[in-house]
This record gives C-alpha cells, structure tokens and sequence, in this order.
C-alpha cells in the first residue's frame, strides 16, 4: 500500500523537518546577501531547488509511465507512482513559477515577463495539469493508465525545452549557474552550501509528500474497485427479482 | 538588510502550500481509510 515502511517514513518526515529548518536558517541569515541583488537573491535558495524538484517528478512520471507501457514490466504501481509524481511535481513547478515572480519584481522590476524560460515552465504547469485532469476522466483502469501514460511522455518532452531554453533563445532570465556547459559552477561557498542544502531538504520533501500520496492513491483506486464490485452485485440482484423493462417499438416515425 | 521583510515573507509564502497539501493529503487519506474500513 505505500512505498516506505511505516517507521522509515516517520524518520524521514522529521529529517525533512529539520532540513527545511536548516534551509530557512541558511537561506535566511547565515548565508551572505548578494553583492548586486542583496537579499532578494535568497529567494534563489527556494526558486532553484524546486525547480530541479519539478524536473525529477516529471522525470519519475516518465519513467513510470514508459515501464506501464512496456508489456514486460507493466503494473498498477507504475501507474500510481506517475500520478503521484505529477501531482508534486505540479506543486513544485508552480511554487518555482511563484518564487521565480517574487525575485523578479525587485530585480527585474516586473513580476513576470514573457520571456522564453518563464513562458516553456508556464506551459509545462499546464501540461501537467492536464495531465491531472486526464487521470480524473472516467474508464477503465487500463485504459486511463495507458492514455495517461502516452500523455505524460509527450508532456515530458517540455522538460529539456524549458532547461535549455535559456541556451536556445536569447533570454532574460539567467543561464544556467550549475549545471553550465564546461560544468563549472558560478557559485561557492556558503551560497552554494546553502543551494545544495535546498536541494536535498526538497528532495526529502518530495520522497516524503511522494509516499503520501501514493498510499492516496492506492486507497481510492481500491475503494473505486469495491464500488464496482458493488454496484454489479446490486445489478445482477436486481436483475433477477424486478421485471424486464417495457419494449418500445421505435419505427421510421418517431 | 534591503529586501529582508520581503525574503521573510516569501519563504512564508513558499512554506505555506506545501503546509496545506500535506494537511489535505493527510485528511483524504484518513477519509479513504474511513471509507475502506466502512465497505
């Protein structure tokens, strides 16, 4: 029913606890203010993380979906695991998009502009989201798992769009700090510290919110099937002591 | 500190979604689990 033991769980909820207060103490305070951006490029230590976070749960959606769709490996688990990861990957693309809208009104001086980066991570929240509105949409099981599955991998495709858009187009928002081409980082120190803690306590975050809303999952998808099961044992009951409607002559008239 | 009240401010309002889903994750898990002790 969930993907981690339950002790394991409980240990991992209070690690991210305690990672996300570091990350706070970090961010906040114990980490230098930026020589041109000041204390507004704190924001970064929450914007970039998540950002990474989203690429790593649309990367699981993917891959779960890719192996519901290969015969040989196809299960339910694979299914609900890409649902979960969507789910949370919704949630921290849409919390990047936030952070990402607060650090630009004072850098930028507006909350949004349309640039190539903003506008590919604004369309891959939406994709998702459509993607979540497709699970939602009545039939059989396999039938949505497999639609859903196909979906998920051409959403997908947005993902290394929006990475190296900044690359592709001549952009406002920055290239990239890290993961640059020749691999040599443009931050150090306590503000990379800081950033590589954000990226572990929202890595926690997310295995921790992932096990969560697996076991949801789960639940409801067992609950659907006893429902039916149900419903079919009402039917078939019926059937046998009610009389067969009336018939209805339908001519070329009517 | 230029910014500070906004930075504090924005790590609230980061923190706060991620609270809420975790509340709502917790209550519908506990409301199937209700569900599923009941059919």
């Amino acid at each position: 029913m969930t993907l981690l033991n339950p002790r394991v769980a409980k240990v991992l909820g209070f690690a991210t606890l305690g990672s996300l207060v570091v990350l706070a103490l970090f961010g906040l305070w114990l980490a230098p203010p930026d020589a041109v951006q000041s204390d507004a490029q704190r924001l970064m230590y929450l914007h970039v993380p998540s950002a990474w976070i989203a690429y790593l749960a649309f990367g699981v959606t993917a891959l779960s979906s890719a192996l519901y769709l290969w015969r040989r490996t196809r299960s339910p688990v694979w299914d609900r695991l890409a649902g979960a990861s969507a789910e949370l990957g919704v949630l921290f693309t849409g919390m990047t998009l936030l952070m990402g809208s607060l650090w630009g009104r004072p850098v930028w001086g507006v909350w949004w502009a349309w640039d190539a980066r903003l506008v590919t991570t604004a369309v891959l929240f939406f994709l998702y989201v459509g993607y979540l509105a497709l699970r939602r949409v009545p039939a059989p099981i396999d039938a949505r798992a497999k639609r859903c599955a196909i979906a998920a991998l051409i959403a997908f495709v947005d993902v290394p769009i929006v990475h190296f858009s900044v690359d592709w187009w001549r952009t406002l928002h920055q290239q990239a700090t890290v993961f640059t081409p020749s691999l040599n980082a443009h931050i150090h120190g306590v503000m990379a510290f800081t950033l590589w803690w954000g990226v572990l306590a929202f890595t926690l975050l997310y295995i921790f919110l992932l096990d969560k809303r697996y076991r949801l999952e789960t639940l409801e998808e067992d609950l659907d099937a006893k429902e039916l099961a149900q419903a079919i044992e009402e039917r078939v009951a019926g059937a046998g002591t009610t009389a067969p409607p009336e018939q209805v002559e339908v001519g070329p008239g009517r | 500190m230029k910014f500070a009240g906004y930075v504090i401010g924005g790590y609230s309002v980061a923190g706060a979604p991620f609270l809420l889903y975790w509340l709502r994750l917790n209550a519908r898990i506990r409301h199937a689990e209700r569900l599923d002790r009941d059919a």
